[in-house]
């Protein structure tokens, strides 16, 4: 075939397309401006605008079902429970509560509410309020994932099972005293209480019409909905101007949903969000964009990027039940040979730090290195491994590595596959979807696995109680220890705050040497606020604080 | 043409039945891993209180043919159930999805019937001129590119270079914004998903079109003294549509199952991704409920291609079947 004269510029002009198209490509990340560097000295908060927030399509943002992050974040804006939690302060103080007593083996809590408080439709909050609200969790018509946070409650296994409507120990003594007795002494259910989920709502509200309701649920937060919940757009919310608390700078939240965060970002770029994540892979050139957060917490004008920890750890669950990992020693050398560091750096391009206890930082009593073989030590590995009955690996089989596939976990296994051989443990590893992963670990056919555990509350027992009593639907090790089930009872009866914490502290390096579960890392905050918002802080259980940030320009 | 018509509409009972039958083995036991109800969850195990509720409103402990009969019987009711993960109504659900996608599958196939076609058209009347180098080096570029990354430079030019340069910019994403009116949010993540489509439209039509141009029945209407547009248009183009029109039925048929990659990139809030989502957690619900719409959707495509093929060639006619 012979080109005619004028298919020649055709065909020029078409390389010259392409060529065009790749370098607009290419020039995405390099020649970004950079932002200002004002710095909150002297800055004074600034009443108005609108918040642009990033989130995934929640499951629910009616609080007999906030089960996620995405859906906790709008609940904990709509709602307020009896307590929050501060995380500069790391205490409990007020909220819907005033104030509260607690019995003296924790056992019934009884609290005085805040006189004169309103949803947003103008009806009092009161204690009969709660009283509903808790019912209505738990009631399994309503099909709650959430209604465990009031497992404590007395009459609680009796609403599940159906056989009853109300929950015997849930009291509105008047309108403004609610009285909860608990079946057993539990002195950390004042942060319980916290979770959103656990908010009063309106009986009226949620009666006339519960699927309105829970596309635009009335509560007695800051905010109120501003419309409904535009499915897998967005949700609007607007301050709420009968709040009985302090009241936010900012005149609403637009929560923009989006299914993934890479397109959130784009947005973010082009000045549509105040607030995102950062894809994987783009943490560092964001922070020579943008800086990075003091604290790793809060976001201002050119500290934007926020690397604070998150309650959240990842870690091998062992099973303790298998003929060759019900030995301590052979769990405690592996826990050893893993470079947990190279897994935070390599995979997480260091948006994880290596976990070197169970509990994760942000959570109080936290302690540093209350697993003692979660670290990185080859020698001791070894050393562990002989102890075990398998001088360099000799004699032991060949061991299976489950975990589910997607979410980058199969880098983190290859990782530990290597670090596994280094000493002479080797390891094929498994690979399947989510839910046959799953039944695998409800099965106990599996050796070694993965999982990740996030917080409620921040507290010890929402890790050790769940993951390490004998019989617990999340203990996947099937970890079974008479001492550690009778002192996380123990831990649970007192009442004084630091001789609690103590106890936990010790539950924690028990299981430790025991190891039925291997840390591995502690998940971090990679998001980034905008350069008009000031004060913006995320909370290391992923709350944004919308009632002291304000919007500049 | 009306016997065929109806004969085909009852040759859709039994595919659908097929169809819902071979879902419903999917869901017996041991033939696809997991237990849907302990999926929902997460990583934290569920309540008993709730597993047994789901159950026993989904009649899940009952063998599989009650329930497919069950469900059959629901679904002559206009119930499609719940979700088990969204807890909502499928129907409300399916509504408020799929005429998103709808409307965005048939913006996508306007523009790949007019931009394909016309670019076919051009370059095949043009072979060989700087017009048909350009369609076929442009159509092999747009066929290689991969239809997430074509997205997500369109969103850095269109929506934040050309803000950046002062230029009239487009949204990224999303199908409203209180910035844009609401028809420009069509725009890019249309001709993203037409991108591939359009391409192939364009060399189907080229090809069949310099085909037709080879028969000795448009020699003879050019020697009759037709003008070169009347024998394109009026004996080559409707000779040549036939394969176009078959290629963009099967399209259109493709495009109303949800198209997850475009969805995900420009955050439409299609049925697509919904698809996905639910079959990823084994929602059946929702995943029995949107193939039933699907299937009848392609199904009624389908005919519609077959029906047009009549009115393209002469020699096609749909009747009694000729002993």
């Amino acid at each position: 075939m012979k080109l005619r004269k004028h298919a020649w510029i055709g065909l020029v002009l078409g390389i010259i397309l392409v060529g065009a198209l790749v370098a607009l490509a290419g020039c995405g990340g390099g020649t970004a401006t950079t932002t200002s560097s004002s710095t909150p000295a002297g800055e004074q908060p600034v009443k108005g605008g609108t918040l642009n927030v990033y989130i995934n399509e929640p499951v629910s943002i009616d609080p007999v079902d906030l089960e996620e992050s995405e859906g906790t974040q709008v609940g904990q804006a709509l709602f307020d429970s009896l307590t929050t939690f501060d995380y500069l302060t790391m205490k409990v103080g007020p909220a819907a509560a005033a104030s509260w007593d607690v019995n003296a083996d924790a056992s019934v809590f009884t609290f005085h509410l805040v006189p004169g408080a309103k949803f947003h439709d103008g009806t009092p909050v009161t204690a009969g309020d709660f009283v509903y609200a808790w019912n209505r969790l738990c009631d399994p018509a309503n099909k709650s994932n959430v209604s465990y946070h009031l497992a404590p409650v007395k009459g609680f296994d009796e609403v599940q099972a159906g056989t009853v409507k109300e929950l015997s120990g849930v009291k509105a003594i008047d309108d403004n005293t609610l009285e909860v007795t608990l079946s057993y002494s539990f002195a950390d259910f004042i942060y319980v209480v916290a979770h959103p989920t656990l908010a009063p709502v309106p009986k009226a509200a949620v009666e006339k019409d519960p699927a309105a309701f829970s596309a635009a649920p009335v509560g007695n937060g800051p905010f109120m909905m501003d419309g409904t919940w535009q499915h897998d757009q967005s949700i609007q919310l607007k301050a709420f101007a009968d709040y009985y608390g302090k009241k936010p700078n900012i005149d609403g939240i637009a929560f923009k949903i989006f299914k993934d965060p890479e397109t959130a970002f784009l947005e973010f770029k082009a000045g549509n969000l105040d607030w995102t994540m950062i894809p994987t892979g783009q943490i560092k050139a964001t922070q020579d964009q943008y800086g990075t957060s003091d604290d790793g917490y809060t976001g201002n004008p050119g500290k934007q990027v926020q690397l604070g920890s998150e309650l959240s750890i990842y870690y091998l669950v062992v099973n303790t039940k298998d003929d060759i990992f019900k030995n301590p020693d052979l769990r405690q050398a592996v826990s050893l040979a893993i470079n947990r560091q190279a897994i935070a750096d390599t995979v997480y391009e260091g948006t994880r730090a290596p976990a070197t206890s169970i509990i994760p930082p942000g959570i109080v009593g936290y302690e540093d290195g209350a697993f003692p073989y979660s670290k990185y030590d080859v020698e001791a590995a070894k050393a562990a491994l002989t102890k075990a009955g398998y001088p360099n690996g000799q004699g032991l089989p060949e061991l299976t590595l489950s975990c589910n596939s997607g979410g980058g976990h199969e880098d983190v296994m290859a990782l530990v596959q290597a670090d596994l051989k280094a000493i002479g443990i080797n390891v094929k590893t498994d690979f399947t979807e989510w839910a046959a992963y799953l039944k695998k670990l409800d099965d106990g056919t599996f050796q070694f696995g993965r999982l990740g555990w996030v917080a409620d509350y921040p507290i010890i027992d929402n890790f050790v109680y769940p993951l390490f009593k004998s019989g617990s639907a999340d203990n996947k090790s099937k970890y079974e220890n008479p001492a550690v089930d009778s002192a996380l009872e123990a831990a649970r009866k007192t009442l004084d705050e630091s001789e609690r914490i103590k106890a936990y502290q010790a539950i924690v390096k028990t299981v430790g040497q025991d190891t039925p579960v291997i840390p591995i890392v502690a998940y971090k905050h990679h998001h980034v606020t905008s350069a008009r918002v000031f004060n913006l802080i995320l909370s290391p259980n992923y709350l944004l604080d919308f009632q002291d940030c304000w919007i500049k320009g | 043409m009306l016997t065929y018509i109806g004969r085909r509409i009852l040759q859709m009972i039994p595919v659908f039945i097929g169809v819902t039958i071979l879902l419903f083995i999917l869901r017996a036991p041991g033939v696809l891993p997991g237990d849907p109800i302990k999926l929902i969850t997460g990583e934290r195990a569920i309540s008993p209180a709730l597993y047994n509720q789901i159950v026993k409103e989904n009649a899940l402990d009952k063998p599989l043919w009650y329930q497919y009969g069950r469900w059959m019987d629901h679904l002559f009711h206009g119930d499609l159930g719940e979700s088990y993960q969204l807890k909502r109504p499928v129907a409300d659900i399916l509504i408020e999805k799929f005429p998103n996608t709808l409307k965005l599958a048939l913006v996508a196939i306007l523009i790949e019937c007019f931009m394909g076609m016309a670019a076919g058209i051009l370059s095949a009347v043009k072979r060989y001129s700087f017009w048909d180098v350009l369609v076929t080096l442009s159509t092999s570029i747009l066929v290689s590119l991969p239809v997430f990354w074509l997205g997500m430079i369109l969103q850095v030019i269109f929506g934040i270079k050309f803000k950046e340069w002062g230029l009239p910019y487009l949204p990224i994403s999303g199908m409203t914004s209180a910035d844009f009116p609401g028809w420009v949010h069509y725009v890019l993540p249309a001709v993203t998903l037409a991108s591939i489509s359009t391409a192939y439209a364009a060399r189907i039509t080229r090809s069949q079109l310099l085909e037709v141009m080879g028969q000795d029945y448009m020699r003879t209407a050019s020697a009759k003294g037709l003008t070169g547009g009347q024998v394109i248009w009026r004996h080559g183009l409707k000779n040549a549509l036939i394969p176009v029109v078959t290629y963009l039925g099967l399209d259109l048929g493709a495009m109303v199952g949800g198209t997850i990659l475009t969805e995900t990139v420009f955050n439409w809030p299609g049925i697509g991704f919904q698809i996905y989502r639910a079959i990823l957690s084994r929602d059946w619900p929702i995943v029995l409920g949107a193939v039933v719409i699907i299937v009848i959707l392609v199904m009624i495509i389908n005919l519609l291609v077959d029906i047009s093929y009549a009115f393209l060639d002469p020699r096609i006619r749909y009747g009694r079947v000729a002993k």
